[in-house]
């Protein structure tokens, strides 16, 4: 038994020095960094992502040998529990009101997964510094050289991990045809503004009968919300939706502080409200747009829907790329959300995190299996894209590309890891548009930061006032939206005086407290 | 109501003593095993939980200790001036449901019983039944693609006639007689099957006797067919007003979804209370909305019962 320790440690020093003769890597990178962990007991460690469960047995093949490796290093194995896209919303936060121990590492985010306010009713379990030190020390070191623990603390305790290394733009706008675009009349078959909109849907209305210039379906995001970014010079605040809306806004990224809802206040809803109208009438969708479910997307691709409103990311690793096959010469372009006042915020670092659920019965072990998955080489390229040769393969230039015959539709792998994506270790996607990179620096050297990442609002002292909001907001933004009110600016004054009854000047002195205390606890900090 | 009779007899006569009651009926006691134990797992159990409606509740302190705020969930239902117009839809739909239904129902089981021939009867029998078993999901596509305004069936026939197509998507006062309809299409051959096990259940001599003393099919079916499918009538009335608050929760949401268009017509308690949840995912307020939907149904069933009693308490549940 010794001499076979001695022979392990023998080797593992040569492979050591070898190792950092060989590179410039620092000897600890490939050391075991969980030394003297007990490990004795073998564990599985499930977590929590979203998407809809794969069928095609490739991610089964996966775990099986991402199990090998996490077994050998941290003696774990992990299962995948699914909150399937059907009513995920309420999946999601079932699951989590459950208390169901079963499940250790939870997919979560401020913005789109109610992250803060599972911290506030107790879902996720306090991470201290020693843990995170002990137990996740790559991602510590990472996360702490950027400084950005702060945007995960509540009441000074560290609640989730971000996914603050990975650089993604998840900006809404407008996808559509250069080409036609281009015939419209639009300089360089280029939409630059909002209402340029109204002359390539026209074009499109008038030259191509069998194509409705904006297939959009009930669930398309709300279209007004762009609007107001690129009229107003308003800041989102993600995370306190009334409703599925975004409602509440900072006044301007200079003025970040002031709380406000272009909804409420000025007059840029009236003209939303107005365009859309505009734009219903002229038929730019269907009529019944309320109720039909068809595929936007499918249908852009097809040919049969001009629009498709979505975020960056979809468009330069998923739209344009297909367009440029399924529609050659279709130049499909984007136009974002304010992009004539430049009003882009940079992404949110908390827009995908992990937790660990407070039931967790092993969540020391979990942070291990979260600290591999996040920055082991193998681990990573495991869980994000397969196994190598079947699921992905690796270009000589070191570029991520697909064996032949794979199909995206059948053999995607779904693992859905969106909790600790690393660009140290992410691969570039030869299947993305090469446009990327430009895309994304010119939305660098322009966008803001988002100045709320570590805001935290109490929902407790306004949930019957928000949720009479929600109520009034639930019947008239659909209608706004898809200008379906004979008298918009009627119905904006009708639905005004309701917000006003719901008790929306009391929500807004609320959270306009929680704002001043968040704008004074940043200037302490400095 | 013969037993109902036998029943009042055996509670005038001596009492017997609890035990020797239940082992008498240890086998009939057997056979509801399963429905109580149903009822003890799914409606009794999860009774506690109610407290939920009382509180503001968190994940880690649970139920019961999560903090408790009275009657302050249900402020919003008051404030969001719901309330009224809500209950209003949920009866009025229920009302029409039960009372179209029924006559409806009725209607049938004596066409039913009326007709001769046997291929004829099973056959129509078959496909009045078959709507039933429709999935609602499948019920609100094929709404859809009859009455959508691009492409649907309605609007390309009024089309190709040369007519106006309508936008009916966006009326909310056709909607209540769609969904009637919808119901009705979906419930009349399943309850009236009911009905017309009743009427085969009449004693066959009866009818003779008056075929015999010259009665028409008019008089057989208003003196003696009615009279005796009285008593299910009631009991199923019974029945129904107990659900009264509820309703045809699939139907409705698969038909309207969220197009607020329709709701002022068409939204009732369920669908007030999904929506809700769906888009606030507030679960202190929707077990608040619950319970005073059950509230609600729990007194008009009471009522409904004592009402029954004070006309004729042959008639009465219990």
């Amino acid at each position: 038994m010794r001499k076979k320790n001695v022979i392990r440690r023998i080797a593992a020093v040569t492979l050591c020095a070898a190792m950092a003769a060989q590179t410039m890597i620092p000897a600890l990178a490939e050391e075991n960094v969980f030394e003297g962990i007990d490990t004795s007991d073998h564990e599985v460690i499930t977590m929590l992502v979203l998407g809809n469960k794969p069928t095609n047995g490739r991610l089964e093949a996966m775990l099986e040998e991402l199990n090998a490796v996490l077994t050998e290093k941290v003696n774990a194995e992990l299962d995948l529990f699914y909150i399937e896209w059907t009513d995920w919303q309420t999946q999601y936060n079932v699951q989590l009101l459950s208390g169901d121990s079963r499940v250790d590492i939870i997919t979560t985010a401020t913005d789109w997964l109610y992250a803060w306010e599972n911290t506030q009713k107790g879902a996720f379990l306090p991470l201290s510094e020693d843990m995170l030190k002990t137990y996740a020390p790559k991602t510590w070191a990472q996360v702490d050289a950027d400084g950005d623990w702060d945007v995960c603390k509540y009441n000074d305790e560290i609640y989730f991990i971000p996914e603050d290394h990975y650089t993604q733009y998840t900006n809404h706008g407008m996808f559509y045809r250069g080409d036609w675009a281009k015939e419209a009349g639009l300089e360089d078959g280029t939409i630059t503004k909002y209402e340029d909109l109204t002359d390539y849907f026209a074009w499109i209305l008038e030259n191509k009968p069998d194509c409705i210039p904006f297939d959009a379906n009930k669930n398309t995001g709300n279209i007004i919300t762009g609007y107001l970014t690129s009229k107003t010079d308003n800041v989102i605040i993600s995370g306190v939706n009334v409703g599925n809306d975004e409602f509440w806004f900072g006044m301007s990224p200079d003025d970040p502080f002031t709380v406000t809802s272009p909804y409420m206040e000025g007059d840029a809803l009236y003209d939303a409200a107005d365009l859309m109208k505009e734009w219903n009438d002229m038929g730019v969708w269907r009529e019944d747009v309320m109720n039909y479910d068809g595929d936007t997307r499918e249908a852009m691709y097809a040919g049969t829907s001009g629009a498709d409103q979505h975020h960056s990311q979809t468009y330069y690793s998923q739209v344009k790329p297909n367009m440029d096959v399924k529609q050659e010469g279709s130049d499909v372009k984007m136009y974002y959300w304010g992009m004539e006042n430049n009003n882009v915020s940079k992404p949110l670092r908390t827009h995908g995190a992990a937790a660990i659920n407070s039931y967790s019965e092993h969540p020391e072990r979990a942070l291990m299996v979260y600290d591999l998955l996040r920055n082991d080489e193998t681990c990573y390229r495991l869980i994000n894209y397969g196994i190598e040769g079947v699921d992905y393969i690796v270009t000589e230039d070191g570029k991520l590309d697909y064996p032949e015959g794979y199909d995206t539709s059948r053999d995607a792998l779904d693992s859905n890891f969106w909790c600790g994506r690393n660009d140290d270790l992410e691969l570039q996607n030869v299947s993305w548009w090469d446009g990327t990179a430009d895309m994304i620096a010119n939305y660098d050297s322009f966008a803001y930061d988002y100045p709320y990442e570590a805001l935290i609002i109490d929902k407790n002292a306004i949930e019957a006032e928000m949720a009479a909001m929600a109520n009034v907001l639930s019947e008239y933004l659909p209608q706004l939206r898809w200008g379906k009110f004979e008298d918009p600016h009627a119905a904006i004054d009708e639905m005004r005086e309701k917000l006003m009854a719901a008790g929306y000047e009391d929500v807004k002195a609320s959270i306009q407290a929680d704002m001043d205390a968040y704008k004074e606890s940043l200037e302490t900090a400095e | 109501m013969k037993k109902n009779k036998t029943g009042a007899a055996a509670a005038a006569a001596p009492k017997k003593p609890f035990l020797k009651k239940l082992k008498d009926s240890r086998t009939l006691l057997l056979m509801c095993l399963p429905a109580i134990l149903f009822f003890i797992v799914f409606n009794y159990c999860p009774l506690p939980g109610v407290y939920i409606a009382f509180t503001n509740y968190n994940f880690r302190d649970g139920i019961f200790g999560s903090p408790f705020v009275g009657f302050k969930n249900f402020e919003f239902l008051i404030r969001s001036g719901e309330l009224w117009h809500l209950t209003r839809n949920t009866v009025l739909y229920n009302l029409a449901f039960i009372v179209i239904g029924n006559v409806l129902q009725i209607a049938l089981a004596i066409m039913l019983n009326e007709i001769g021939s046997k291929l004829f009867k099973k056959v129509s029998q078959t496909l009045m039944f078959l709507p039933y078993f429709i999935s609602v999901v499948l019920i609100g596509a094929i709404a859809f693609n009859i009455l959508n305004y691009d492409t649907g069936a309605l609007n390309s026939l009024i089309r190709a006639t040369g007519g106006n197509p309508i936008k009916i998507y966006s009326q909310a006062g056709i909607w209540p007689f769609i969904i009637l309809f919808c119901n009705l299409w979906q419930q009349t051959g399943y309850g009236s099957v009911v009905y017309f096990a009743s009427i085969c259940g009449i004693d066959s001599s009866m009818i003779e006797a008056a075929e015999v003393d010259g009665a028409t099919s008019w008089q057989r079916i208003r003196y003696i067919i009615l009279p005796s499918l009285k008593p299910t009538f009631i009991i199923l009335l019974l029945f129904a007003l107990g659900g009264i608050m509820k309703g045809n929760f699939g139907l409705f949401w698969n038909l309207i979804g969220n197009n607020s268009q329709l709701y002022s017509t068409t939204n009732i308690i369920e669908t007030f209370v999904y929506r809700t949840m769906m888009s606030q995912n507030n679960f202190a307020t929707s077990s608040a909305v619950g319970l005073y939907q059950s509230i609600f149904g729990f007194a008009l069933v009471m009522f409904s019962n004592w009402l029954v009693k004070r006309i004729d308490p042959d008639y009465a549940l219990f």
